[in-house]
Order: C-alpha cells, then sequence, then structure tokens
C-alpha cells in the first residue's frame, strides 16, 4: 500500500485556543454554523461535599482536555461507502474528497460518519468537508491548521511513519472505537485522558462558537 | 424534525404501503383464480390494482424533497457496489417500472395469463427488495437504534399491514362500484368481495400480533445496547405519542379488524363494513406514520456530531 496521509495530534499540549478552528474556517471560507476543523474539549468530575465540614466541597477527578479534529480520512471511510452518487471519493493519497457537482445533497454521509466530518452548505444544498488543504498541498505547503497551531500541537504526514512516532492511538472519548472506520489519525492523549468507551465526562464546547 | 425528515417519512411510508398493496392484491388475485376462475379475479383486482400506482409516484416525489441538491437526483444510482441509498433507489425504480408494465399488460389484457402472473411475482420479488434495501440504509453502526434486526423486521410488518388494510379499503370501494351497477349486490363479484375482506380482516389481526411483538422487542434492544439514550427518550419524553402508536394500531387493525371480519360474512352491513374498512386504514396509517415519525426522531449518533 501506498502513502496514506493522516493527522497527528497531540491533546497533552493542545490548549483549546482554536487557533487552528478559526484558520481552518477563514482559508475555507466557512459560513456561519460550519467547521472542517473544531477543537472538542471534553471533561467531567464534580465538587463533592466535605463529609464533616458543612458547606465545604473539594473537587473530585475534575478534568478537562481539547483536541483538534477535522475528517480523518480514514482508512474505511464510512462515508464514502454510502454515498449513493460516488461523490465522496478516497484518493491515492487517502484523502477523502468530495466532488460538488456530483452530490445530490442527501446528507446520508453525515449519518454514516462518526466524526461529523461531512456537513451540509444550506445555500449550495451539497454537502462540504476538511479537504486536507489539498491545494495547498499541492504547492508544497502545510494544511492551515498546522502552521497555526501555536503549540504546534498538529502535524501531518504518512500515517505510517506518523504511528512509528507517535503510536496507536485514535480512539479517545468523545470519538467513537477506532475500528468502525478506521481513521488515519494518531493522538497523543493528555494526561486526564478518558479512552473510548470508558468515559465519564462530556463534550464541553460551546455551540455558539460556531 | 423538519421538512426533510417528513419527506423520507412520507417517502417510506408510501412506498412500503405500495409495495405491500401489490403483494396482497397478488395473493388475492391468487385464491380468487383458483376459486372462480380468472375472469372474476380480474374484475376483483383491476379496479384495485389502480390504487398502487400512484401511491409509489407521491412517496417517490416525497422523496425529492429531502435531496438537498435533486438536479443531481438521477446520479444517485451510481453507486450500488457499496452504498444500500442507491440500492433502495434502483430497486424503487425498478418496482415502479415492473409495476408499472404489469398494471399495463393486465389491464390491456396483453400476454397470457401464466405471463402476466410471471410478471407480476417478478415485481413483487423487486418489491421486497427494495423494502430490504430501505431497512438496510438505517442499519449503520454509527446508528446504534436503527441498528437492529427490528428494523427491516418493522419495516415488512408496516409494508404488510398497510398493503392488507389499503387494499381492504380498495375493495370496499370496489364494492361500492359493484353493486351500483348491480343493486342489492347478489352477484359472485360481491361474495368474493366479502370472502376477501374476511380474510384482510384476518390478516391484519395477524399482523398486530407481529407489530405488538417486534415494537416492545426494538425498545428492548435499543435499551440493552449502545442505544440506551435513544430507549429513554421514547419512553420518556415520546412516551405519549408512543402509546398512541400502539393503540391507533390496536384500534384499527384488531378491534374494526374484528368488525371488518364480522360484518363482511354477510350480505346487508354494507355501510357498516365501509365505514370500518376506511376507518381501520386511516388509524393503522396515522399510527404507522406516528411510528415512523418516532423512528427518526428518537435516533442517536454515537461520536461527534
Amino acid at each position: 500500500m501506498g502513502k496514506h496521509l493522516g493527522f497527528y495530534i497531540n491533546s497533552s499540549i493542545c490548549t483549546g485556543c482554536k487557533a487552528c478552528q478559526v484558520a481552518c474556517k477563514d482559508k475555507n471560507d466557512l459560513p456561519v454554523g460550519m467547521l472542517w476543523r473544531r477543537v472538542v474539549q471534553y471533561g467531567g468530575g464534580a465538587w463533592q461535599p466535605h463529609p464533616t465540614i458543612k458547606h465545604l466541597a473539594t473537587p473530585n477527578n475534575i478534568f478537562v482536555y481539547s483536541f483538534s479534529m477535522s475528517c480523518n480520512h480514514c482508512e474505511n471511510p464510512a462515508c464514502v461507502n454510502v454515498c449513493p452518487t460516488g461523490a465522496m471519493t478516497k484518493r491515492a493519497d487517502g484523502i477523502v474528497v468530495i466532488n460538488q457537482d456530483q452530490c445530490v445533497g442527501c446528507r446520508y454521509c453525515e449519518w454514516a460518519c462518526p466524526y461529523g466530518a461531512p456537513q451540509f452548505d444550506e445555500a449550495k444544498g451539497v454537502m462540504t468537508k476538511c479537504n486536507f488543504c489539498e491545494d495547498l498541498l499541492a504547492q508544497g505547503q502545510n494544511p492551515v491548521c498546522v502552521d497555526a497551531c501555536v503549540m504546534r500541537a498538529i502535524e501531518f504526514g504518512d500515517l505510517a511513519a506518523l504511528r512509528g512516532k507517535y503510536g496507536m492511538v485514535n480512539a479517545i472519548e468523545p470519538l467513537p472505537p477506532s475500528n468502525l472506520t478506521n481513521p488515519a489519525i494518531v493522538l497523543t492523549p493528555h494526561r486526564h485522558t478518558e479512552f473510548s468507551g470508558k468515559g465519564t465526562g462530556k463534550i464541553l464546547t460551546l455551540e455558539q462558537e460556531v | 424534525m423538519n421538512v426533510r425528515e417528513w419527506a423520507l417519512i412520507t417517502f417510506t411510508i408510501l412506498a412500503q404501503m405500495s409495495v405491500g398493496s401489490f403483494i396482497v392484491l397478488g395473493i388475492v388475485h391468487y385464491f380468487v383464480v383458483r376459486k372462480s376462475g380468472e375472469k372474476q379475479a380480474d374484475e376483483l383486482s383491476d379496479r384495485a390494482l389502480l390504487a398502487i400506482g400512484p401511491v409509489l409516484a407521491l412517496g417517490m416525489a416525497a422523496s425529492l424533497l429531502h435531496l438537498g441538491n435533486p438536479i443531481n437526483a438521477y446520479k444517485a444510482v451510481t453507486n450500488l457496489g457499496t452504498s444500500w441509498l442507491s440500492r433502495e433507489i434502483f430497486f424503487g425504480v425498478l418496482f415502479a417500472v415492473a409495476g408499472a408494465v404489469f398494471a399495463v399488460m393486465q389491464w390491456k389484457k396483453i400476454a397470457t395469463f401464466t405471463v402476466r402472473n410471471v410478471v407480476a411475482l417478478v415485481a413483487a420479488v423487486i418489491g421486497v427488495a427494495l423494502v430490504y434495501s430501505m431497512a438496510q440504509v438505517y442499519m449503520m453502526p454509527t446508528r446504534p437504534a436503527w441498528n437492529l434486526v427490528t428494523t427491516p423486521l418493522s419495516f415488512y410488518v408496516t409494508t404488510l399491514l398497510l398493503g392488507v388494510l389499503a387494499m381492504g379499503a380498495a375493495f370496499v370501494a370496489n364494492y361500492w362500484y359493484v353493486q351500483s351497477k348491480n343493486p342489492g349486490c347478489a352477484s359472485e363479484q360481491c361474495v368474493l368481495l366479502r370472502d376477501s375482506l374476511r380474510w384482510i380482516a384476518v390478516a391484519s389481526i395477524v399482523l398486530l400480533g407481529f407489530q405488538f411483538v417486534i415494537q416492545p422487542l426494538s425498545v428492548a434492544l435499543m435499551a440493552a445496547g449502545e442505544a440506551s439514550a435513544s430507549a429513554e427518550i421514547l419512553a420518556n419524553e415520546f412516551g405519549v405519542l408512543f402509546a398512541l402508536r400502539l393503540v391507533l394500531v390496536f384500534l384499527g387493525a384488531g378491534v374494526l379488524g374484528i368488525f371488518v371480519y364480522r360484518e363482511a360474512q354477510n350480505a346487508g352491513r354494507e355501510k357498516m363494513l365501509a365505514i370500518d374498512a376506511y376507518a381501520a386504514f386511516a388509524l393503522v396509517l396515522v399510527g404507522e406514520i406516528v411510528g415512523r415519525f418516532l423512528f427518526y426522531a428518537t435516533t442517536m449518533k454515537i461520536g461527534l456530531q
């Protein structure tokens, strides 16, 4: 198998600043309500009343971590398989792209994708999604999210090489188990990370940020 | 819920009703031929056949409202290799074509009786494949409340239940037509129609039994698996609607089914027979629409939205 591009996200140093999200939105001129790259904040725990002292509460396992998520250009993409028109395709380099001239706007890919990657453009009536900044790649540049990250928490490259360098973690809460689609992503988990299926927290990202 | 999902509710309900009607009419036709011959059977079913095409056409028109870019709709059958949605559309179009070919052959009496039967059988098999594809569209691991064996089972029960009761309504309408031509309705045709309606009533009661097994089973499977959140929404937020759905189907297919059976036994109670058969169809149709609404309204997605 040839080269398969993928993203690496270092959740252990991600501050949740959303520079990648904003850079992506700006570069791709995305309308309100649409984010091809999103910073997800996931947290849990609670304040616990002190057993003896009245009105005193102590934090109990309170945690929060952030990571950045776009289309994962999965090795077995659910969106490509279900698309009835064949508008969604996987390129030889692993990038999953959508041909909007073919798209019928049925939103079936949106149902199938467990990462919320394909998003519907109400104005055009077709689906849109992260294209790995294929235009920038063609010019030898980095995807805009990679360069925008102030923490250098996003990298991209050959998936096998990224896995060799950073390991195999690709399913942390609130992401689904990776066996659904084999996402082309490698994550360095935050020290408080809960792995997929073991979640006790919830998504804390604010909806009004889009 | 938005317009798009109502388009899907309309499409799936109407397409399933037309498949069910076609199959039920075929079965009735087969038995009437054996009992009273081709001529009587044709007279009984040719007019009922009239209702099926428009129902399917209406459903398919509604499905277009679900699309963001309907101009590309014709491209939606190009990914038959992996997409169940492609297969659903393919079988939908194929069923419409096969059904239309059969209807024209039947009305114009083209070809022999046996050839027409083969065409009808082929159309019915395509209809079964259509309903199977419709169910498979919803069987995705990311939608655990849909990804259950009860999805195809309930689609098939809905198909047959709506088919049976729609044909019941069609037979009653046909009965009035025959009666208007032949006052008193002493002809063999009227006896056959009443017999058919009795079997329709029996079938609707049996199918009600299936529905009352599958619906609780689907909730149990949801609650036991990844879709427990869906089961919770169904029980709490939509509990009243879920109960209403079961009550409507019970009253229509069960209680009115018994009335239809009794009233169809003898001539002279045609007025009540008609009211009950129409009401049974209407109640079950509304019940199934509510059921399909709940199917879409209670689904949950795993992973990121």
